[in-house]
């Protein structure tokens, strides 16, 4: 890849994790000029976040499940076709029948790109799970955790706390207490027995992925063997501390367990990305068990919209190996939209990607199985926790505006829930999911916040310096 | 049907009326809908207010809230100047100043109106004589405007532009909460019995003898009410409503762009507006900065015409061109973070004058949309509910005679029913 100021490309590619990768290294193979863009300075994606150049980091993500990861990104770093527009958030996406333009926001100002085709593998994550004491400074996604980790070499306030539904906290809490971190607990909302049971229910699944079942249950060894504790059926009831986290409470109300703490890493699932694709208009589905919107897209991962194509995470969040084969699966359907190769040579290259995300796509829903969220969530629906951050609304605010109206446009104008600075980003699913449930309606048939420029706050400054064509 | 008992509308009702099972529907759950429901509703009579979505929905709540009462720019503009129209238009806003001082106690909510004042700057020697004639007719017409030299604008307000050599001042203008003044009127509308119908369109309206009969839509639930009297204040889609009841009612969608800032600390308590250039600004209460005044958007289009379905698409000049006059005018905003620009569609006639009042070819039937429905909307409310209720009629009539839709009759002359 190589630093570029072109401003026109055939393609365009958001998101330089392994989805993005996969797309732009079809796409140079085939001679397509294409640009990736990225929120950080080097590629990688959350999964491989990687540390400043000037860092000299030991052990950077060297886990077994990593490796064919780390050798994409390698080959992707060393070709240099491909144009590299690190640190830039994309703000604006406007599709046209001539081509869509792009505007991008960085340290420079503003940038407009223009491209016949986009591709939108802008990724997830972690979704706010707003218990009560969630905002207070070291209560964070335990993902925010992971990536402290990998990119700076920082363990978060100690000793630390993971609590949630996903199993990937494991993981987490392993290569934190490996990196010399000490971790106090890890907590699974939910019990084993009932885990075990989404696990029979996906057991062929589950016997076919037996290496990543490996290193989930090698993740619970090593925390073991270092003295952490595993725990089941621990619901978290609140995070506590005066002006930073000290404690988790845990367990039932009238038997309350605190873990004393400095800070704690959330996990509940993640949610996709969605800020573009809704404000470029594209189609979305409800991502179900565990909410945001899913980009929706045809076989070539083309979305609703002619020349915006979708891959990874966006299209709903389901782990790396199957962004990657749809990374690969857009850039061969976008360069046989380019004319670079055939139909048919596009449906012979993209079989064996098919193939293997659809083997993955049983496990990622096994794991959504797992980590299902309701109940986790209903909790905090029925408190009187915040649940906008920016706004400062409550959730008990909330649902006494849902008595008059459960329209979640309307519920937002009144309380200004997901009028702030996030836009909703945090607020948003917890949201829809108390207004269906107010509704009695399936969250699959809710309708989310309108999307609206710009994805992310940009200085007017900037954006007059650098007007929009 | 079953006979209803009244107390206090006998003196319009008569006796096919007994027979309708409600005495009003109100199309149209946005501002002057509410207002009107809670008006209709407060004197009695039986109400329901049926709204597509759920109210605010439309323009009412996507507008930027400015309570604006010198003359606007767009009549400045008319070649004509400001006419007979501007004065009565003016004559509507002194009683608009008034409503808006009074609506938060007599509807017992708060819709978070602000009335501190209201500057219209200019930059240029010629729009300060411009001001100055606006000022001195809207001095004739009664309404309290003053023009106002550079260092008194400074004074007043030291964060707009050193080059700004002049402003109107007009103490009443200001602002009010457009996210939650809907949804409160239709709050009370509720406490004073009327009935709202949200998720709700209107699939049919014509009048069957004496009364209006509707098909109402809720999802798969469809039922069909009789009405003595009906309001259409849909806003862009009061055409279509007139439509079913075969009249025309000649409303343009003006899709519109507006922005709003992070929040920042309070310091503007004034309505900003500019004489000769399209722009509207304002701090809410909770310190996001509004930053609007009349810039079009690009409406979605089907094959047979507009989407009005859809948000109209951000049209870039625009965004650029807003805010570039908002810094110009008041250099601070530059340093401010965009949050949200977003579009809304607003309705708007030929003559650009608003339209309220009855259908004189299809009496019982009223209208009240088109343009200026914030400042104006819970007057136009007011004064088209005392035409429902034939109270103190001759007045509201007079007043409202610069909206009325008969201006329309030449077109509805044309339409066999």
């Amino acid at each position: 890849m190589t630093d570029n100021a072109e401003t026109s490309y055939d393609v365009l590619i958001v998101g330089g994790g392994p989805a993005g990768q996969a797309a732009a290294l079809e796409l140079a193979a085939v001679g397509a000029r294409c640009a990736v863009i990225d929120e950080q300075a080097r590629p990688g994606g959350q999964i491989l976040r990687q540390p400043p150049v000037s860092f000299a980091a030991q052990n950077w993500v060297d886990e077994n499940s990593y490796r064919p990861l780390r050798q994409q990104l390698r080959v992707f770093e060393n070709q240099a076709a491909i144009a590299w527009l690190g640190r830039r958030s994309v703000i604006g996406l406007q599709p046209g029948p001539q081509g869509h333009s792009l505007t991008t926001s960085g340290a420079d100002g503003l940038q407009e790109l223009s491209a016949a085709h986009v591709l939108i593998a802008a990724g997830c994550y972690d979704m706010p799970y707003p218990a009560p004491g969630w905002t207070l400074p070291g209560a964070m996604g335990a993902g925010a955790m992971q990536t402290l980790l990998k990119a700076q070499g920082i363990v978060t306030g100690e000793p630390i706390v993971f609590a949630g539904t996903h199993p990937l906290m494991l993981l987490i809490a392993a290569q934190i207490s490996r990196a010399g971190g000490k971790v106090a607990e890890v907590a699974f909302d939910r019990s084993l027995a009932t885990i075990g049971k989404s696990m029979i229910r996906h057991c062929a699944t589950a016997l076919r992925n037996g290496s990543l079942l490996g290193e989930a249950g090698k993740a619970m060894m090593d925390l073991r063997r270092a003295g952490v504790p595993v725990r089941f059926g621990r619901p978290l009831q609140e995070i506590t501390g005066a002006d930073r986290v000290t404690g988790a409470v845990f367990g039932e109300a009238d038997h309350p367990e605190t873990t004393p703490c400095g800070s704690i890493g959330l996990c509940y699932g993640f949610l996709p990305q969605s800020d573009l694709p809704r404000q470029a208009g594209l189609s979305v589905r409800w991502s179900s068990p565990s909410g945001g919107w899913a980009t929706c897209h045809d076989q070539w991962m083309q979305s609703s919209v002619e020349g915006v194509w979708v891959a990874g995470e966006t299209t709903g969040v389901a782990g790396a190996p199957i962004a990657r084969d749809e990374g690969r699966i857009a850039g061969l359907g976008i360069a046989a939209a380019l004319g670079l190769i055939t139909n048919r040579d596009a449906t012979r290259r993209a079989a064996p990607f098919r193939q293997s995300r659809k083997a993955a796509m049983r496990f990622a829903a096994m794991l959504d199985d797992i980590a299902a969220p309701k109940q986790a969530l209903d909790r905090v629906a029925a408190s009187n926790t915040t649940i906008c951050r920016c706004e400062k609304v409550s959730a008990s605010a909330v649902r006494e505006t849902l008595g008059s109206t459960t329209d979640v446009n309307a519920v937002k104008r009144i309380t200004r829930c997901g009028m702030g600075l996030c836009q909703g980003r945090n607020c948003e699913h917890m949201l829809i999911r108390m207004s269906a449930a107010a509704e009695g309606r399936g969250l699959e048939t809710m309708k989310g916040f309108t999307g609206r420029f710009p994805a992310r706050p940009v200085s007017i400054a900037d954006l007059l310096e650098k007007p929009l064509p | 049907m079953k006979k209803i008992a009244r107390r206090s509308v006998e003196h319009w009702t008569n006796s096919d009326v007994f027979l309708s099972d409600i005495d009003f529907l109100v199309i149209g759950g946005g501002l002057v809908g509410a207002a009107s429901a809670w008006h209709l509703a407060s004197a009695g009579t039986k109400v329901w207010l049926c709204e597509q979505a759920s109210p605010g929905h439309g323009a009412s709540g996507q507008n930027a809230g400015s309570l604006h009462f010198q003359i606007e720019r767009r009549f400045l503009e008319r070649e004509d100047g400001v006419g007979r129209e501007g004065e009565q238009t003016a004559q509507l806003s002194r009683l608009a100043v008034q409503d808006w001082r009074d609506l938060e106690r007599q509807i017992g909510r708060n819709l978070g109106v602000h009335m501190e004042g209201g500057l219209m700057v200019a930059h240029s020697a010629q729009e300060v004589r411009l001001l100055e004639t606006k000022a001195a007719r809207e001095q004739a017409m009664g309404l309290a405007v003053e023009t106002i030299d550079r260092a008194q604008v400074q004074a007043l307000a030291p964060y707009l532009s050193p080059d700004i050599l002049a402003a109107n001042f007009m103490a009443d203008e200001g602002h009010a909460d457009a996210r939650i003044i809907a949804p409160a009127f239709a709050d009370a509308a509720q406490s004073a019995g009327a009935r709202l119908l949200d998720a709700t369109r209107v699939a049919s309206l014509q009048k069957r003898g004496a009364l209006f009969e509707a098909r109402l839509e809720k999802g798969e639930e469809i039922q069909t009410v009789t009405a003595a009297k009906v309001l259409i204040c849909a806003g862009i889609w009061s055409p279509q409503i007139a439509a079913m009841a075969g009249l025309h009612l000649p409303l343009f969608p003006a899709p519109l762009t507006m922005n709003a800032t992070a929040r920042t600390a309070a310091f503007l308590p004034y309505l900003i507006q500019h004489v000769g250039r399209r722009l509207s600004i304002k701090q809410t209460a909770a310190g996001n900065l509004l930053i609007g005044g009349g810039w079009p958007s690009r409406l979605h289009r089907t094959g047979s015409g507009f989407d009005f379905s859809r948000a109209p698409a951000l049209v870039p000049q625009s965004l650029t061109g807003n805010l570039q006059t908002a810094v110009e005018t008041m250099p601070v905003i530059g340093e401010h973070e965009l949050l949200r620009s977003w579009t809304g569609i607003t309705a708007v006639t030929q003559d650009q004058l608003p339209v309220a009042g009855e259908f004189p070819s299809l009496p019982g039937l009223f209208c009240a949309a088109g343009g200026s429905a914030f400042t104006l909307g819970p007057t136009f409310a007011r004064l088209v509910a005392d035409q429902m209720l034939e109270r103190r009629r001759d007045e509201a009539d007079a007043l409202l005679s610069v909206a009325s839709p008969a201006r329309f009759e030449s077109l509805n002359g044309f339409m066999g029913r």
